[in-house]
């Protein structure tokens, strides 16, 4: 499995939170060759099982996406939008987006230009409210034949090689994660595990981790993974709130598991795979929060690629982190086993 | 030469090159008369086919574009940049570039939304604060590939969508330099220099050098502008529309059309049917300020191709309105 071709079709992949349906099937699809089963759920989370003996373990990755829904047509046929998830407005304008209408459309994100601001609003970033529009380059009467009030748009779709192994794509939060458990489920291929895995790519994760708390639920798993991005370094930012973008994050904190967290630990220093340390005092802002509560509650550990950008277009993040997160989680499922349960809380 | 590949070349103010041997290299093979003045403008001249009285007039175009060039690296590598010509910071973050002549990819990166606080939301990041990433990990490496002045540019792809609409970087103006080269392959009745200048977006300097060379009777300069005419903007404040025609200028931020000039250009669009639209509103300047006021003080006439969202790296243009500049253009330097 070529994880860069993987990201790049997954990328491609309609997924904004609520309409995920196309992105579900390419991931169900790519997990086909390394599980047992596939099934994607009623709200299109997708659910590949590796079948074991031992202890039951969901792993969950979100496969939904930020983006934006049509909220209205103007009498010039631009289309004004809402956010669905946090969308940074400041990075729309000149994004090329595609429109989901009745056919698949480009449009450019246009603004009002800056001699019909007044100089307070130049002074500012553009809005969704009254400022931010997607041009289609047709009148009205035509973009309403193909575009209705709720279409989705998504980013402009574009998969950049940097230097020093980065990438820059849309939707590596948190289909990077996705493709974490796919490279681990391919690694397990040729490893003992007695673990019975569940690889969740959950929907929904961006308007409060629905996919994960859902599909919790059914799985009725005993321990759980989730793996989310969180904040490389970027100019501007608190050192004190972002990691370096070379290597992967666990955090500590009531919302995680402290026996998980150290198996996690132990399996990264025996595989020599570096962790940097964060710490979340409450919510970790991941399905974490949601699946620890799920049923009678569910241990759960948080393992984290950092990301520059994070919800942009231009999503950033190091191949070679990617790469050893795949490594790490294979070596964690395959060192679950029926002995953790007594050691929970020892 | 087709307008995507004019689209697609790189050149800043000053860093024209790509786009002047393109030029030169589609001029020279239908035109004997071609060169390079000191000024780096490419100069071609055409005599015309009329047997007398012909005039003489020039037609202008710039060659450069709106872009970026490096100032320096942050520690952790970062490419620090300026504006080279007129770009609004915010229509800078999350855009792909390619820096230098190795044309590096690189991003214009901003802090999460998630890292931002309600002050940070408001402020535009200006370009003190703004970085390119090419995912260098030191200072030292940023700047072994973007040394200071090098020049960086929107990573744009030339695409057609909607109505017969095509979004790029650069169609400012690599339109007028499209329109000119498509006249160039043709026999007019009075004599005509095609002038492709550089630096227009810095000053108009190129066109300061191309006027104080070369007399003429007239000046048609061919441009894109500003167009305003989506997102449910007042009439009143559109400027042009695409899909309207060319836009003929009565007057702008760097000079007043000559009267007699600009009534000749409506009669002649007028008494051969061309598609036109006057310009409504004096915003913006361009070459035309400097053949006013360079040497012989000639006569200018501006034709604009409207263009939405103008200096970015997504412009948009009809391509009936670059057909309706072709046209005027044509019946102009064939009537007057």
């Amino acid at each position: 499995m070529n994880i860069e071709e993987f990201l790049r079709e997954a990328a491609g992949k309609p997924g904004v939170t609520g309409m995920e349906l196309p992105a579900a099937e390419f991931i169900a699809d790519a997990f086909r060759p390394y599980v047992d089963e596939v099934h994607i759920t009623p709200l299109a989370s997708v659910v590949a099982r590796r079948k074991g003996k031992g202890p039951k373990v969901m792993l969950s990755a979100h496969l939904d996406e930020i983006g934006m829904m049509v909220s209205k047509i103007e009498e010039d046929g631009c289309l004004r939008m809402q956010s669905v998830g946090g969308v940074d407005p400041r990075v729309l304008p000149g994004m090329r987006v595609r429109v989901y209408g009745k056919k698949l459309l480009m449009g450019v994100v246009g603004a009002t230009p800056p001699h019909l601001l007044s100089a307070k609003d130049r002074q500012s970033n553009y809005n969704f409210q009254d400022t931010l529009f997607v041009d289609l380059g047709m009148p009205a009467e035509k973009v309403r034949k193909v575009v209705s009030v709720g279409d989705k748009v998504c980013f402009e779709n574009r998969f950049t090689e940097l230097k020093n192994g980065r990438i820059s794509m849309k939707t590596a939060d948190d289909r990077a994660c996705v493709a974490i458990m796919l490279k681990a489920a391919e690694l397990l291929k040729d490893m003992k595990c007695d673990a019975d895995v569940y690889f969740v790519a959950s929907c929904q994760e961006e308007i409060g981790c629905i996919g994960a708390w859902t599909t919790g639920y059914e799985v009725d798993p005993d321990y759980a993974v989730v793996l989310d991005v969180c904040h490389a370094h970027t100019p501007g930012a608190s050192p004190a709130r972002t990691h370096e973008i070379t290597d992967l994050v666990a955090t500590k904190g009531p919302f995680i598991h402290p026996f998980l967290r150290k198996k996690l630990d132990e399996v990264a220093k025996e595989q020599n795979i570096k962790i940097q340390k964060a710490i979340a005092t409450r919510g970790t802002g991941t399905d974490t929060d949601r699946l620890s509560i799920v049923r009678g509650g569910v241990p759960c550990v948080l393992l984290e690629l950092p990301l520059k950008y994070m919800h942009t277009n231009v999503e950033t993040f190091d191949m070679h982190a990617l790469t050893e997160g795949a490594r790490l989680l294979a070596h964690y499922l395959r060192a679950i086993d029926d002995t953790w349960e007594e050691q929970l809380w020892n | 030469m087709e307008l995507n590949k004019l689209c697609e070349l790189n050149g800043a103010p000053g860093d024209e090159g790509a786009v002047r041997n393109a030029i030169m290299a589609a001029a020279s093979k239908v035109c004997d008369d071609v060169r390079i003045d000191k000024a780096g403008n490419v100069i071609a001249f055409k005599k015309g086919v009329k047997k007398s009285g012909r005039k003489h007039i020039i037609l202008n175009a710039h060659m450069d574009e709106v872009a970026f060039i490096s100032v320096g690296a942050t520690e952790d590598g970062m490419i620090r940049i300026q504006p080279v010509g007129g770009i609004d910071p915010r229509v800078c973050v999350s855009k792909h570039v390619t820096v230098g002549e190795e044309k590096v990819k690189g991003v214009i990166g901003a802090m999460a939304i998630h890292l931002q606080s309600a002050a940070d939301r408001q402020r535009v990041l200006d370009f003190d604060n703004l970085y390119v990433d090419i995912g260098a990990q030191s200072k030292d490496e940023a700047l072994g590939a973007a040394p200071e002045g090098t020049y960086i540019y929107f990573d744009s792809k030339y695409e057609k969508f909607g109505d017969g609409c095509v979004v790029s970087k650069a169609l400012d103006d690599r339109v007028g330099c499209y329109v000119m080269l498509k006249l160039l392959q043709e026999s007019t009745q009075n004599d005509v220099t095609y002038a492709f200048v550089v630096k227009e977006e810095i000053g108009c300097r190129g066109a300061r050098a191309a006027a104080f060379n070369t007399k003429a009777d007239a000046v048609l300069v061919l441009e894109g502008t500003t167009a305003g005419d989506m997102g449910n903007v007042p009439e009143v404040s559109q400027v042009c529309r695409l899909g309207k025609g060319v836009a003929v200028s009565f007057m702008d931020n760097g000079s007043i059309v000559t009267r007699k000039l600009y009534k000749s250009v409506i009669d002649i669009a007028e008494k051969n049917g061309c598609h036109y639209q006057i310009k409504e509103a004096a915003t913006g300047g361009n070459d035309a300020s400097a053949y006013q006021a360079t040497a012989d003080a000639k006569a200018t006439c501006v034709l604009s191709v409207p263009c939405r969202y103008i200096h970015g790296p997504s412009s948009v243009v009809k391509l009936s309105d670059v057909e309706d500049q072709l046209t005027l253009a044509r019946h102009v330097v064939n009537s007057l």
